[in-house]
């Protein structure tokens, strides 16, 4: 219980240097309160926001449709000048900048996963009602239905015990620059902080705790005080936190000037001092490229900016694999759209709908998720259709990577979403004990028609639910919930339309999926 | 229909749990006319919330008086007062050269000095402007910058955005309209916007042709300035567009300026004359007799607009007072708020969207005033600056070398230049580990440029100063929104005494350097406080 006396004696330093004319107001906090917890797991998230809405056809080049070219004929990347990596993907030369560790490299060892057409159903192309849809995790386009919180923070701040009266001695999250995302945001306060440069948060961060208690919840005023209370503590709480792992790490890696290579620089240093944040949040904006997007070259603003994610990207990993915490951090990016499939006028793209998305790391099932986008089947819109609900990849950190349950998951998304699985899980040998292992599912007949019979061996004693989601991992029906017994166990999957299902069966909250095809 | 009616039930499914503002809520007060006598309390709420404060002795004229009295007064007349200091920002005396300087001259094109001479002037006069703007908000008795300030922050425009910035001067024309409309009616505000200068500029709609329509303005005219998402078609941005083809700018001297530099025209050739079919109403087409600026201005800009607020009243008045009431009253809404905007959107449309009777309205009902709503709101940064300054009472010479914009602009408010389109986001984005440490540090820093002087004008401006206790009471209903408890009045007694017992209040008074630095502890000590950042 070494963290447990550590934080006494921290706790009892911080009495100690606010003594008030008198009167010591932590004196009035109640003493029975859970201690702040780290999460046991070391563990990383770094979220890398794509501000305007990222081209994903020119991101990853599908250059053996035709039709691609025929769309874009002034900006369409050249099958000649894409780069082919492992025959599996094209992408564009600026996700391999030169003499740095690029993307095409990333993914050929392993380290990098791309989504095709990630998005959701009924595309919204305001900037920030999808940015608010993305980082809520809610998708709702309903103007009347305000989007106030975020999926991490409303994960975090469920899973942090006495949350947000106690502070964990490291903020669960960093944000660099800005003001804080909406992401990290929670009905019960913002789970992280935000700082532009250790330095500055240190000098003028310290010492902010109003020391005083927090007031009832039960009205505006009590609200308002206590998120402001909160936001002060973490300023005084982790300004010197955050200073400690500054001066203590290094980077080994090199990286280059640019805004968004500092903050993965910064991001990364932090890491390598110590600070056990869960959650690290940086920031591009300028993928609104509405004119002027690319020039006969492959020169412009759009592979400027994707030159710098690679750089940003590739330094981390190889400061990371240098410093020996590669294995414990995966990064994604979130952009709220992507845009028109057909170029404008002015050598543009306007607002689309799917999108490419990368997800990066040691612990990545890398490899391509999804088929080239159809570009002959656009929405209504004339944008690209999603083959990929974006809360999947969400699923897949909460679940996957934060070690949450598919109830959590639920829990925080207030809908059922399958992971895609571009996350490895670790097995514990209770996972085993407990029945938490994947099992065999047998579809029959496959495909199948009238009859579906879902099969499979149950390990263990435990509730038991059998689910069919949409091959975009949207939830579609509900096949069984039960407590069952040991031993072999089917179900009949009924009133299911023509077409791709997953099927997953979850044991005692270990989930294991078979696909599922109905032809009628 | 069909998918707005889907979304909502996954929508209230979904969130309502999620939103922190469903709890039961104590709020009583509706629509009604407060008319009970206005307390010094209730003056000093009304004051924070539609002005940037007011002193003590202002505020005690106005106990007893009725909420509609004191509102009216600080609405003030329609025509504003004219500013406090004037500005031209268009011919300005170099400080230099002690020349009169027009900088209309285009810097595309431009010799690389003279370009950057003209862009580092663009930014002179930014920060000039946003000087001249807190300036005049901290001097305003009524509620006229504020206000004017406000809609400024509705009818977004940015002075930089990508690689574009917009001239200053039409920047400050646009805010001098916006505050002569503040309290007009809300469809000429409309009208008046849509052929503004700066936003025809910044939403690109001097690139708006026939034939080659740019539809940013028409669509967030209807998005984020009038009805709000969800009560317009696709094919209603296009048309719309259309109907606003052929406004041009001046910006710089080598292009076409019929009616001189900074002043809207309108280009009859790039005029798309066809008929337009806008939120059903078809407006007809135009031969080249009647395609002129006044024609089209009317029969088609105004009619656009009429259109607006003729098929759509309620959701503009609805989605109008729900934006004054999160600026202005709570941001957060809760169930029993949303009825009383409702409450009040009806009013505002029954009042045909005249923007006084909105104000009025607001201010005077029961709801405003009622108790669970005081302290709710988080002051914004330049409510937080000015506010501050203003209650520390600097007299001019005092306030001068305090740059209140730049303050706000670590604050995360670049005044006159939000973030993007939408405008700030406001409420809770306003207060993070990055914006919180500068409201304290500037909080530290104004309460340490205390004169004697001006801490004895304080003090003395508080009602029965001479009585610790009560001195004590009175400065923190003065700088804080809500009573605090018992507890938290005996330790800022303490404070200010320094532990000594009270009839030491008696001794201090006569020394004002003594008083001072007494009550600049005071007021650091209230400072660090979380309430000092609502109101």
């Amino acid at each position: 219980m070494k963290r447990r006396s550590f934080l006494a004696t921290t706790a009892a330093a911080a009495v100690g240097t606010q003594v008030l004319g008198g009167i010591p107001l932590k004196a009035f906090t109640p003493m029975n309160m859970p201690v702040p917890m780290q999460p046991d797991d070391d563990r990383v998230l770094i979220v890398v926001q794509l501000f305007g809405g990222n081209d994903g056809l020119n991101t990853i080049i599908p250059v053996d449709d035709p039709n691609y070219y025929a769309i874009r004929p002034t900006i369409a990347v050249p099958k000649e000048k894409a780069i082919s990596v492992l025959s599996r993907v094209y992408m564009h030369p600026a996700l391999a900048p030169k003499d740095q560790y690029g993307f095409p490299q990333m993914f050929e060892d392993g380290r990098l996963a791309v989504i095709q057409d990630i998005g959701y159903e009924n595309p919204n192309l305001s900037h920030f009602r999808s940015t608010d849809i993305w980082l809520s995790g809610f998708n709702s386009s309903d103007p009347d239905v305000r989007l106030l919180d975020g999926w991490l923070g409303r994960y975090w701040s469920n899973h942090i015990p006495g949350f947000p009266e106690f502070l964990p001695p490291d903020p669960i999250a960093v944000q660099i620059g800005g003001s804080l995302s909406m992401v990290l945001q929670s009905p019960k306060g913002d789970i992280g902080i935000a700082l532009t440069d250790p330095k500055s948060f240190f000098e003028l961060g310290q010492g902010l705790s109003p020391d005083m208690t927090p007031m009832s919840d039960e009205t505006r005023y009590g609200r308002e005080f206590n998120f402001v209370r909160t936001v002060a503590e973490q300023c005084d709480r982790y300004s010197s936190v955050v200073k400690n792992s500054f001066d203590k790490g290094k980077n080994v890696a090199t990286y280059t000037d640019g805004g968004f290579v500092q903050q993965m620089k910064l991001v990364a240093r932090l890491i390598s001092g110590g600070l056990k944040s869960k959650i690290f949040l940086v920031y591009m904006g300028g993928f609104d490229t509405h004119v002027q997007q690319q020039d006969e070259y492959q020169n412009g603003l759009h592979p400027y900016l994707l030159g710098q994610l690679a750089s940003g990207i590739g330094s981390f990993m190889q400061d990371a694999l240098a410093q020996g915490f590669a294995d414990r951090v995966v990064g994604m990016t979130v952009s709220e759209f992507g845009r028109t499939p057909f170029e404008n006028g002015s050598r543009g793209t306007d607002h689309g709908a799917a999108s490419a998305q990368f997800v990066f790391g040691n612990g990545v099932r890398a490899g391509v998720y999804g088929q080239s986008p159809d570009l002959t089947n656009f929405d209504g819109n004339g944008d690209v259709r999603y083959q990929w609900d974006y809360r999947r990849v969400y699923a897949d950190v909460l679940e996957n990577w934060f070690g949450g349950t598919p109830q959590e998951t639920e829990d925080v998304l207030q809908d059922r979403v399958l992971p895609l699985g571009v996350l490895q899980r670790a097995t514990s040998v209770d996972d085993a004990y407990e029945g938490r292992v994947e099992v065999n599912i047998r579809v029959s007949p496959y495909p199948s028609a009238e009859h579906v019979s879902v099969e499979w061996y149950q390990p263990v004693n435990a509730v038991t639910t059998v689910d069919v989601f949409g091959t975009d991992g949207r939830h579609v029906k509900t096949l069984l919930t039960d407590r069952l017994a040991p031993g072999t166990h089917s179900v009949a999957a009924t009133g299911l339309q023509s077409g791709s299902y997953l099927c997953a069966v979850m044991i005692n909250g270990r989930r294991s999926v078979a696909p599922l095809t109905v032809i009628r | 229909m069909k998918r707005r009616d889907l979304f909502r039930s996954i929508g209230q499914r979904s969130l309502r749990q999620q939103s922190p503002f469903e709890l039961e809520l104590q709020v009583e007060g509706g629509i009604e006319e407060h008319t009970d006598p206005l307390t010094l309390d209730d003056v000093l709420h009304l004051y924070r919330r539609l002005s940037y404060g007011v002193s003590m002795p202002e505020a005690q004229k106005h106990v007893g008086k009725t909420a509609r009295q004191v509102v009216n007064e600080l609405l003030g007349p329609k025509d504003p007062p004219a500013p406090q200091r004037d500005v031209n920002f268009v011919k300005w005396r170099d400080p230099v050269s002690g020349q009169m300087v027009d900088y209309t001259e285009n810097p595309e094109g431009a010799d690389l000095q003279a370009a950057f001479a003209i862009r580092s002037w663009w930014g002179t006069n930014y920060k000039r402007m946003s000087a001249w703007h807190t300036f005049e908000a901290l001097r305003d008795p009524l509620s006229v910058e504020r206000l004017a300030s406000f809609w400024s922050g509705h009818w977004t425009t940015e002075f930089a955005f990508d690689d574009q910035y917009t001239q200053p001067h039409t920047l400050y024309n646009q805010y001098m309209m916006l505050r002569k409309d503040r309290l007009g009616n809300f469809r000429d505000m409309a009208l008046d916007v849509t052929l503004d200068h700066a936003m025809l500029f910044y939403l690109g709609g001097w690139l708006n042709d026939a034939g080659r329509p740019n539809e940013n303005y028409a669509r967030e005219l209807l998005e984020l300035y009038t009805t709000g998402i969800g009560w317009y078609t696709e094919g209603d941005v296009e048309q719309a567009a259309r109907v606003l083809t052929g406004w041009k700018v001046a910006r710089f001297n080598d292009q076409p300026a019929p009616k001189g530099i900074y002043k809207t025209w309108f280009d009859a050739r790039r005029h798309d004359t066809g008929a337009k079919e806008f939120m059903g109403v078809t407006i007809a087409a135009r031969t080249a007799d009647n395609n002129t600026e006044f024609q089209v201005r009317n029969e088609e800009v105004r009619e656009l607009v009429n259109i607006i607020f003729r098929a759509r009243p309620d959701a503009v008045s609805r989605f109008i007072a729900g934006k004054v009431y999160m600026h202005f009253v709570f941001s957060s809404p809760g169930e029993i708020d949303k009825q009383f905007v409702a409450d009040l959107a009806k009013k505002f449309r029954d009042a045909d969207f005249e923007l006084r009777d909105l104000f009025l309205n607001l201010f005077i009902s029961k709801h405003f005033f009622d108790p669970a709503l005081r302290g709710a709101q988080i002051k914004t940064p330049i409510e937080y600056v000015v506010g501050l300054l203003k209650a520390l009472r600097f007299n001019d010479t005092e306030v001068a070398p305090i740059d209140g914009a730049a303050w706000t602009g670590l604050m995360d408010q670049a005044l006159f230049d939000p973030p993007n389109v939408a405008g700030w986001p406001g409420y809770r984005s306003w207060i993070s580990t990055n914006t919180y440490p500068r409201r304290r540090d500037f909080a530290r820093k104004m309460i340490d440029l205390l004169t004697d002087e001006r801490a004895m004008q304080l003090i003395q401006e508080m009602p029965e100063h001479e009585d610790a206790a009560k001195f004590v009471s009175g400065i923190v209903r003065y700088m804080l929104p809500v009573a605090v408890s018992e507890t938290r009045l005996t330790y800022y007694k303490n404070t200010l005494l320094e532990g000594q017992p009270d009839y030491t209040w008696g001794e201090k008074l006569k020394q004002p350097a003594s008083a001072a630095r007494s009550l600049r502890a005071l007021l650091k000590a209230i400072a660090v406080a979380p309430d000092f950042q609502l109101c």
